[in-house]
């Protein structure tokens, strides 16, 4: 059953979201009109897939004429980072119902994911609140591709600092993880490597490499630091 | 919505879910192994590493550039975040100080 309280706590946690979604969102819808698709097209993408790089390549290559198979690939690989959000969530909704589960990994991105763990005694067993919080984001997301692609550019979204609004959104998020000193190690390796990886390999692979590596790295610095005690 | 549309967004909604979801529908069922446990404590910080470092240090068509706007905007954003851990007041500074920036740079 929903948590009224929970669900109201989480939409209020995706506030700082919803600021970058909507004018991202309208970006999306502005280009979906652009490369010929409908709005109700550009919503029902915003619905049924959620997942902000992959849309905008798909829309890219839509405007290349590209044939849907490529485009699912493509999309295929840019989202199986999601695997490790997933993973990571799972340690919180242990035995919950499959529906449940079904319901609450539809909607996961980067930027639900991070400010979900921002807190994680917020989300633990508690998935009223995560779905309020990403219910509310993704609404702001179909409201701005809708918005984006019937009424165009409302806005200029590389205008009033707008490229940068999702960029400290994970900026804060990022310094709220660092709680010890080896935090800072594990995000600096991180940082250098995902540079490396994004510089040597095509699409977004870094973002999944660097995961695995870097939390390899973390597991090696914890228990290098309980052996010594 | 036509045909070939619907397929694309079927598709895609498809391969997407499934990230998204078995390991979610799986991991709440196995018993983990603690150092699993610990590595997954990582991913957080990892992947925040992963989106943000990149985004000062590559231009838009992907290629190595240090990007002044946004390393300029990164610095005070950190260090505000740092006292002030709000995402809120977070996202309004960065925002403000790229907007000024912007009128400079």
């Amino acid at each position: 059953m929903l948590n009224t309280n929970q669900f109201r706590d989480g939409a209020k946690a995706a506030l700082p979201v919803v600021l970058g979604y909507l004018p991202v969102g309208m970006a999306f819808g502005v280009l979906a009109r652009q490369a010929g698709l409908t709005p109700f097209e550009a919503g029902s993408m915003s619905i049924l897939v959620y997942a902000g790089a992959s849309q905008f390549l798909a829309i890219e290559m839509i405007s290349k004429s590209i044939s849907w198979f490529p485009i699912v690939i493509a999309t295929f690989f840019i989202n199986l980072r999601h695997l490790l959000m997933s993973s990571t969530l799972s340690l919180h909704f242990k035995g919950h119902r499959l529906r449940t589960l079904s319901f609450l990994s539809a909607q996961l991105t980067d930027e639900s994911f991070s400010v979900a763990m921002s807190n994680t005694s917020k989300i633990s067993n508690r998935p009223s609140y995560l779905f309020g919080l990403q219910m509310t984001s993704q609404i702001a997301w179909i409201a701005g591709s809708v918005g984006g692609a019937l009424f165009g550019k409302l806005i200029d979204h590389k205008d009033y600092g707008i490229p940068f609004a999702l960029s400290s959104l994970f900026i804060c998020l990022l310094v709220i993880q660092i709680k010890k000193i080896h935090h800072l190690w594990v995000m600096m390796i991180a940082g250098i490597s995902s540079i490396v990886f994004k510089w040597v390999l095509p699409g977004n692979w870094y973002i999944l490499l660097t995961g695995i590596l870097a939390s390899g790295i973390g597991i090696a610095i914890e228990m290098a630091g309980r052996d010594k005690k | 919505m036509r045909v070939s549309i619907l397929i694309l967004i079927l598709g895609m909604g498809l391969v997407t879910f499934l990230p998204r979801f078995l390991p979610m529908a799986f991991l709440t069922r196995w018993v983990i192994p603690e150092r699993v446990k610990m590595g997954l404590g990582y991913i957080p910080i990892a992947i925040l590493s992963a989106i943000v470092f990149p985004i000062l240090f590559f231009n838009e068509g992907g290629k190595v550039e240090i990007q002044p706007h946004y390393l300029l905007s990164a610095i005070p954003v950190f260090i505000f975040a740092w006292k002030v851990k709000s995402l809120w007041a977070s996202v309004i500074l960065g925002m403000l100080v790229y907007w000024g920036l912007g009128f400079v740079l």
